[in-house]
């Protein structure tokens, strides 16, 4: 009874995942379980990770050029792979966020927000 | 994005695995942090995390090309599959490389002689001047008609002319003469072609005019093997019939002339003759931008000022014009190569109808596997795409085999008998297995893999799970309607092998009928060969007969030799044309009273080949130069111009109207001889003319001498070929050293002008054996399969006391029956197909009755050996086996 995914709406909108680890990584190398934790604190834990959707999410970003990974030790002392922002990610990055942006402010238009 | 997803699959998902367990371990950090049990800590962690093995195929997959993937497996499995059925593959192997192998073979040469472009640069604006009659094209040229065509230049451009034949030259001044083929060709001509000039040039303009002097252009291979590859050859003198001829150029090793080509000389043309004849073709190109219907439009034009000029050139209702080049030289083989890519495609058909018939037995046995596949959650396309990979492995294989074999065999069997083919080369070299054949092959392959596994795979995926799954035998389950699918299949193949069987018996008769045509004279113990008198010893009549007066007489006293002549052709080979008038007829409208193929012959021209003499009389050596002229036609020609009256009493005027060299007095019609076939054993005789040697005109005897050589004639009472070297010697002694070629027996020439009959009799034979061979293992097939299907009902029956004779017949009927369907259906579809065969017919009709009756019957029986076996076997069924059959 902790979390119900269903009605918390706490299940990251399909194709946004790509962009909240852009954003996450913008701040630094990490690997995939600070990146699931960073996303999930910085949301004020409002949002969840799901963790079977993000390695997909960081491989397929990875093949496309986005993010590039290396093997290091963690915090902890641990072997990890770390992720980080390549040149093309940034760029990606800066246009799926003007993307959201305009994206939002449009839903929010509809749903008949005062822009606030 | 990239390929590289699709790569290093394997370590890339190890890699995953531990950056999973990676994962896993900090989170289980995480928990103990916020102070957990160790163990409850780790139960968190891969409760939050979920099944890693999800995560990981789902990358896997994500990496992965759905398709290919399937298609590797569908491929394996189809591999072990056929290797499971190992008898049944193998014949299915065979029956698909044969069916694949003759469409390879004889698109092979489709595609080298209809096909392929021309080996010129901008192979379709060649075209060739022709003289567009009613009845038909004629591509001969005369010099005047050369020169108005070379006169269009805003339609036309580098028009050349060359020889149809190319006469027979000698090269002497070696140790031995050497007999070599010069063809004749105006300057323009290598221009024209492209030919690739490796040393010096070709001829000049002012060397292609009269008294141009002598000169050569040689060709790779002679300069090669005659010269020795002779750098410094150019510029100087060989002897060509004891005359020096300078060397001016060698063309490079890949050209490939249209007449093939030893060396070539100029033509040397007197363009303001008014000669007549028509000896050699001329081809031109189109001017650039210019079309096809733009030049004859103007050709048509030219023909009209032309006949106003010359009005004995050319008839009102004729004109000129052109046809593209490749056109004229594949000339009327397109029909007989369709015919025959049609025959070879009904045997692929029938060959797929077989290997589908063989599918449909393998998946009825397989019908519990497919039911239990699709119980294990196999979709139905599942189940095509695997017996689709199966079908497909299969005839991929096969067509691989099926184009080793048919290449080879093609390369065979033109190297047997080309069949009088254009464009193949000398016995079929220039046949390539280029890029369109391989796509070809390959095309075919696929197709034939979709069509012949398609009906087993739809078949098989229908299965009715329930059913299948509770069969007690796999025997039982293949229900009625795969049998129907088969009864099908079995009377197309019948009904296609008939079509190709009736086919081919049609020309079989056709063959045989032209081997009963008599040629109209005695073609046994008849040896003939070919000299070339090109020489300039040779530019008058008198010379000739003295040559062929020495020879004969030489010739004759070689023991087993009856008699000996000369002429300038052979009958069965061809004659010159001539127009000619009878004295003292009208001719009404037309310029001249007719034309006539026409013969110069010495005395003991007609004995040597023993062509009947009619009436009068014929030529004995008292008819020499200063004799009267006179002249004896053939009974072609006397029932044709004189249907009443008495060719005796009349004088013929030979080419009325040319003038120049051919300009003679009439001549008195001295006899009738029989007809003689020459052109063609299927094609009636024709009006011929024949005139003694000795009294031609020089200027004519000249012009001959320069395009065709002599030939002799030489009868024996024993096999010709045992006084070969004898004559050779003799007619070397007699003539001072001139060489002869083309040695053959007329049985030999008689046998080479049916031999594209011959070759399309072959193939079709051949063909339509493999369809009905084909067949009968296919209605075999299904009768021994449907016997076996039966065991259980048989073994019933005869458990309760039926005869076996009866159970026999019931099996017999049942194959019959199938037969009978598909013998109807093939008689129809031939009723209707051998209209297209009916110009390759002689003799035949295209419903020949003994072709419709016989063929069929033959078939019948065939079909009834092959259901006989089977029905034999119903008989041996032993009721307790038959009922313990599993």
């Amino acid at each position: 009874m902790a979390r119900n995914k269903t009605q918390d709406a706490g299940e990251i909108l399909q194709g946004t995942l790509d962009l909240l680890i852009l954003r996450t990584l913008i701040l630094g190398p990490a690997h995939g379980h600070t990146i699931a934790r960073s996303i999930e604190s910085t949301s004020e834990n409002a949002l969840e990770v799901e963790q079977g959707s993000l390695y997909p999410a960081l491989h397929r970003l990875e093949d496309r050029g986005l993010v590039a990974s290396e093997w290091g030790v963690s915090d902890n002392n641990r072997r990890a792979k770390f992720y980080r922002l390549t040149a093309k990610g940034r760029k990606e990055l800066a246009a799926a966020t003007g993307r959201w942006r305009r994206m939002t402010r449009a839903i929010g238009l509809i749903l008949g927000e005062s822009n606030g | 994005m990239g390929f590289q997803r699709y790569l290093n699959r394997e370590s890339r998902d190890r890699d995953l695995a531990e950056e999973i367990q990676s994962h896993l371990a900090h989170e289980v950090d995480a928990n103990l942090a916020r102070g957990l049990s160790e163990a409850e800590a780790r139960r968190r962690a891969r409760l939050r995390f979920g099944n890693p093995r999800t995560v990981r195929e789902r990358v896997w997959i994500y990496r992965s090309l759905p398709m290919m993937d399937g298609i590797f497996r569908d491929l394996r499995d189809a591999w072990r599959s056929l290797r499971k059925t190992k008898g049944l593959t193998i014949v299915a192997l065979l029956v698909i490389a044969l069916g694949i192998g003759v469409n390879t073979a004889v698109f092979s040469v489709v595609n080298t002689v209809l096909l392929q472009p021309l080996p010129y640069p901008d192979p379709q604006s060649l075209m060739r001047l022709v003289l567009f009659t009613p009845q038909r094209t004629l591509d001969g040229a005369s010099v005047p008609e050369f020169n108005l065509w070379r006169q269009q230049t805003s339609v036309l451009r580098d028009v050349a002319g060359y020889d149809t034949g190319g006469a027979g030259l000698n090269l002497t001044g070696g140790d031995h003469p050497m007999q070599v083929q010069g063809v004749h060709v105006t300057h323009d001509y290598f221009g024209l072609f492209g030919a690739p000039v490796i040393a010096g040039r070709t001829f000049t303009e002012e060397e292609d005019s009269p008294h141009g002097g002598n000169v050569v252009v040689l060709s790779y291979a002679l300069w090669k093997q005659r010269f020795g590859g002779d750098t410094n050859l150019v510029g100087r003198t060989i002897q060509i019939d004891n005359t020096p001829y300078l060397v001016v150029g060698i063309i490079g090793a890949d050209f490939v002339s249209d007449n093939p080509a030893d060396l070539w000389i100029p033509y040397q043309f007197d363009l303001n003759t008014m000669d007549l004849a028509r000896y050699f073709r001329v081809a031109a190109r189109l001017q650039t931008g210019v079309t096809m219907e733009q030049a004859n439009a103007q050709l048509k034009l030219a023909s009209d000022q032309f006949r106003r000029e010359m009005p004995t050139a050319i008839r009102p209702q004729n004109h000129y014009g052109v046809i593209p080049l490749k056109e004229a030289m594949i000339g009327d083989t397109r029909t007989p190569l369709l015919v025959l890519l049609t025959a070879v495609g009904l045997v692929l058909l029938i060959a797929c109808a077989n290997v589908a018939n063989l599918l449909l037995a393998k998946a009825s046995g397989r019908q519990r596997e497919f039911a239990t596949r699709a119980a294990l959650g196999a979709g139905r396309w599942q189940i095509i795409r695997q017996l689709l990979a199966e079908s497909l492995l299969l005839s991929l294989s096969g067509g691989l085999l099926g184009l080793l074999l048919g290449y080879a065999s093609v390369r065979l069997l033109l190297n047997v008998n080309a069949g009088g083919l254009p464009r193949v080369g000398e016995n079929g070299m220039a046949l390539a297995l280029d890029l369109r054949v391989l796509l070809f092959t390959l095309g075919v392959s696929v197709f034939t893999g979709i069509l012949f596994g398609l009906v087993p795979a739809i078949s098989a995926s229908r299965t009715n799970l329930v059913a299948s799954l509770n069969e007690s035998s796999s025997r039982t389950g293949s229900g009625s309607r795969s049998v129907n699918f088969r009864s099908v299949l079995v009377i197309t193949e019948i009904a296609l092998a008939l079509v190709l069987v009736i086919g081919s018996t049609l020309l079989v008769r056709t063959y045989l009928k032209l081997q009963g045509v008599d040629p109209g004279f005695d073609t046994h113990n008849t040896l003939t060969m070919a000299m070339s008198i090109s020489g300039g010893r040779f530019q008058a009549s008198a010379p000739v007969d003295q040559i062929i007066r020495q020879g004969t007489e030489r010739i004759k006293a070689i023991p087993g030799v009856i008699e000996a002549a000369a002429g300038n052709g052979l009958p069965l080979q061809g004659a010159f044309g001539m127009p000619f008038d009878i004295v003292g007829r009208s001719n009404g409208n037309a310029p001249t009273t007719g034309g006539a193929g026409y013969y110069s012959v010495s005395a003991n021209y007609f004995e040597s080949l023993k062509v009947p003499l009619l009436r009068g009389r014929t030529f004995t050596d008292r008819d020499n130069a200063s004799a009267p002229g006179v002249i004896v036609i053939n009974e072609a020609m006397a029932k044709q111009y004189w249907p009443q009256g008495d060719p005796l009493r009349d004088r013929i005027q030979k080419a009325p109207g040319f003038g120049g060299p051919f300009a003679e007095p009439s001549r008195q019609i001295v006899g009738i001889v029989g007809n003689t076939r020459d052109n063609g054993l299927d094609h009636n005789p024709f009006p011929t003319m024949y005139i003694p040697l000795a009294q031609m005109p020089d200027g004519e005897t000249a012009l001959n001498s320069r395009v065709a050589p002599l030939w002799w004639v030489v009868r024996t009472n024993g096999d010709p070929h045992a006084v070969a070297a004898q004559v050779t010697t003799a007619l070397r002694e007699a003539t001072g050293g001139l060489p002869v070629a083309h040695i053959r027996t007329m049985d030999e020439i008689d046998s080479l002008t049916v031999s594209r009959q011959r070759f399309n009799m072959l193939l079709l034979t051949v063909f339509g054996a493999s369809g009905l061979l084909l067949a009968a293992a296919g209605i075999y097939g299904l009768m021994a399969f449907s016997v076996e299907q039966r065991t259980q009902e048989l073994g019933i029956r005869m458990a309760m006391g039926a005869q076996t004779s009866h159970l026999r017949n019931m099996v017999l009927r049942q194959g019959m029956i199938l037969t009978i369907i598909g013998v109807a259906a093939g008689i129809a579809a031939s009723f209707w197909l051998t209209r297209f065969l009916a110009s390759f017919l002689f003799g035949v009709e295209k419903w020949d009755p003994l072709a419709f009756l016989l063929t069929p019957l033959l078939l019948s029986v065939v079909a009834l050996a092959a259901t006989w076996i089977p029905a034999v076997r119903a008989t041996r069924v032993d009721p307790m086996t038959a009922l313990r059959f599993e």
